[in-house]
């Protein structure tokens, strides 16, 4: 019985050994999974964490400097290959299409309410320089004494020069140049433009070509070339002088602006060739301080109204030379009764001698001579001994004495108006 | 003929007399008369030019010269000293008053008168 029960017992034990080895060995085998499967999730949970490091410390700025235009490559993960698996890659690709989208609408937003205002600004600049501009050539219409003129005239000249810096402005932020203008000659055009810079009297137009540019185009044209001009004295030494040629092409006309300062350099050739082209507008941020406009505004203009704009070749003098290219279409006949070309003075003298006959009031006989030498084909100094110079004297004589006495009567008031009654009057006849 | 208002501001004066405010002579009246010499144009700025072409047909005042050119009187007189300067045009002794053609020119201011009359 004793045996038996010892032999049981030994039995029971011996399988619960096996039982426990058993068991002991399935639990490590468990356990040693579970290690494993923890040392791989601290590894991604790692690389992860490093990612994310990554992604804040360098990623995300590097997103942020390439956004406010520096020439920055945004590097991607650590590892590709491994973030891919873990599906982090995604999350972290959003997070950074959410940043890119935040900064470009908040810049887009700002970018706008500044252009608004600043274009609202520089219009009330504008319409204020107009309007002391009229106020000023009231003035030099008004005095006579030399020492006001010169005051006037420097008024004028910075005037001009206000004006035309708060008109590119606009330009540049979306603003109409404005002032609407007939056609004009295309040296009245440069002349115009010349008004509007510092070194105006550096500024040599040598050459003439007899086109004008047609209305709607004279203002940007004139903004355009004032910009060049200006560039191109800024940009030399202050004796020399600004050269301005024209050649007239089959498709339009060429104004090239060539100065002797320093040529550009490939690299700013580029830059103010994208400029230029108008497609580049760039943004308020990156025009520099001092803010550079002239480029920026000549390219919006040019894009807009349809002439084009070089700076990529040198000038004669080694220095840079700027083509304004106004094709057929902005192009218009010279108007012979605005341009005095040495053939046409008898034509506006000889219509308002014809005009006067029907109406009430007679006309002066200096239209009469004026009519006989645009008859005579040998010209004006031809038809002269034709009418006794007592005639005209008297004539004139009759006309000073009417002059002097009108103004007698109404001291004060503009006797460079008087032969403008007669021309307003003759207007109202035809009508 | 009177070009139109807004042209006068696309070329300002400064540039047309090159920034001087002073002619070079005091010769010049809003009446005094001015005549073409019988010389060519030559190379003149385009406003001398206008102003050369202009005298060609006869005498003609200061004041006229500068509202046909819709410059300023004062500046006209720069430009005009130049060209008395240059040889281009001279100045012309002013009418003597001659009774015997005073009734006619009567006659024509009565005219002008009567004319203006009517339309006013």
């Amino acid at each position: 019985m004793g045996q038996f029960l010892l032999s049981a017992t030994l039995a029971c034990l011996g399988a619960g050994l096996v039982v426990t080895a058993l068991l002991l060995a399935r639990q490590r085998n468990v356990t040693d999974r579970l290690r494993r499967r923890n040392a791989e999730l601290a590894d991604v949970l790692r690389l992860q964490e490093e990612e994310l490091r990554h992604l804040a410390a360098v990623r995300l700025p590097q997103l942020r400097d390439r956004l406010e235009g520096r020439p920055v490559t945004v590097s991607g993960p650590l590892d590709e290959r491994r973030i891919a698996a873990t599906g982090l890659d995604k999350t972290m690709t959003a997070v950074m299409r959410l940043f890119t989208e935040a900064v470009e609408s908040a810049k887009a937003n700002a970018e706008q309410s500044a252009k608004g205002t600043l274009k609202a600004m520089m219009r009330t600049v504008q319409s204020l320089a107009n309007e002391q501009q009229l106020a000023i050539s009231d003035m030099q219409q008004r005095h006579d004494d030399p020492e006001v003129l010169a005051g006037l005239l420097r008024i004028d000249h910075m005037n001009a020069q206000l004006g035309r810096r708060a008109q590119a402005t606009a330009v540049l932020f979306g603003s109409w140049p404005g002032q609407q203008r007939s056609a004009a000659p295309v040296v009245d055009v440069v002349r115009g433009a010349t008004s509007r810079i510092r070194d105006y009297l550096r500024v040599q137009v040598s050459s003439e070509v007899s086109v004008a540019i047609v209305g709607r185009a004279v203002e940007p044209v004139v903004l355009a070339v004032a910009e060049l001009l200006d560039n191109a004295a800024r940009h030399s030494q202050p004796n020399t002088p600004v050269e301005v040629n024209f050649q007239l092409a089959h498709n339009g006309v060429a104004i090239m602006i060539d100065d002797a300062g320093v040529a550009m350099n490939s690299e700013e050739i580029q830059r103010a060739s994208a400029l230029l082209s108008g497609r580049d507008l760039g943004d308020i941020a990156r025009l520099g301080d001092p803010p550079r406009i002239g480029f920026a505004a000549v390219g919006v203009l040019a894009a807009r109204y349809g002439f084009t704009v070089s700076v990529d070749t040198r000038s004669p003098y080694g220095g840079v030379r700027a083509v304004v290219f106004v094709p057929n279409d902005l192009l218009t006949k010279v108007d012979d009764g605005q341009d005095a070309a040495p053939a046409a003075p008898a034509e506006p003298k000889t219509v308002p001698a014809t005009r006067s006959a029907p109406g009430p009031l007679p006309r002066r006989r200096r239209m009469d001579a004026a009519r006989d030498a645009s008859a005579d084909p040998a010209g004006p100094a031809a038809a002269r001994p034709a009418r006794p110079p007592k005639e005209v004297a008297a004539g004139l004589g009759a006309w000073q004495r009417g002059t002097r006495s009108g103004r007698a009567a109404a001291a004060g008031a503009d006797p460079g108006n008087a032969t403008e009654p007669a021309s307003d009057i003759e207007g109202n006849e035809r009508s | 003929m009177t070009p139109p208002r807004n042209r006068k501001a696309l070329v300002r004066p400064h540039v047309v007399t090159a920034g001087r405010a002073r002619p070079s002579r005091n010769i010049f009246d809003l009446v005094t008369l001015v005549i073409a010499t019988s010389g060519g144009v030559g190379p003149l700025t385009p406003e001398k030019r206008r102003i050369v072409t202009l005298c060609q047909g006869g005498a003609l005042s200061v004041a006229e010269v500068a509202g046909h050119l819709d410059l300023p009187p004062s500046v006209a007189k720069v430009l005009l000293s130049d060209l008395v300067d240059s040889g281009h045009i001279t100045t012309r002794a002013n009418a003597p008053a001659d009774p015997a053609d005073r009734s006619a020119h009567e006659r024509l201011l009565r005219e002008v008168l009567d004319g203006l009359r009517a339309r006013l």
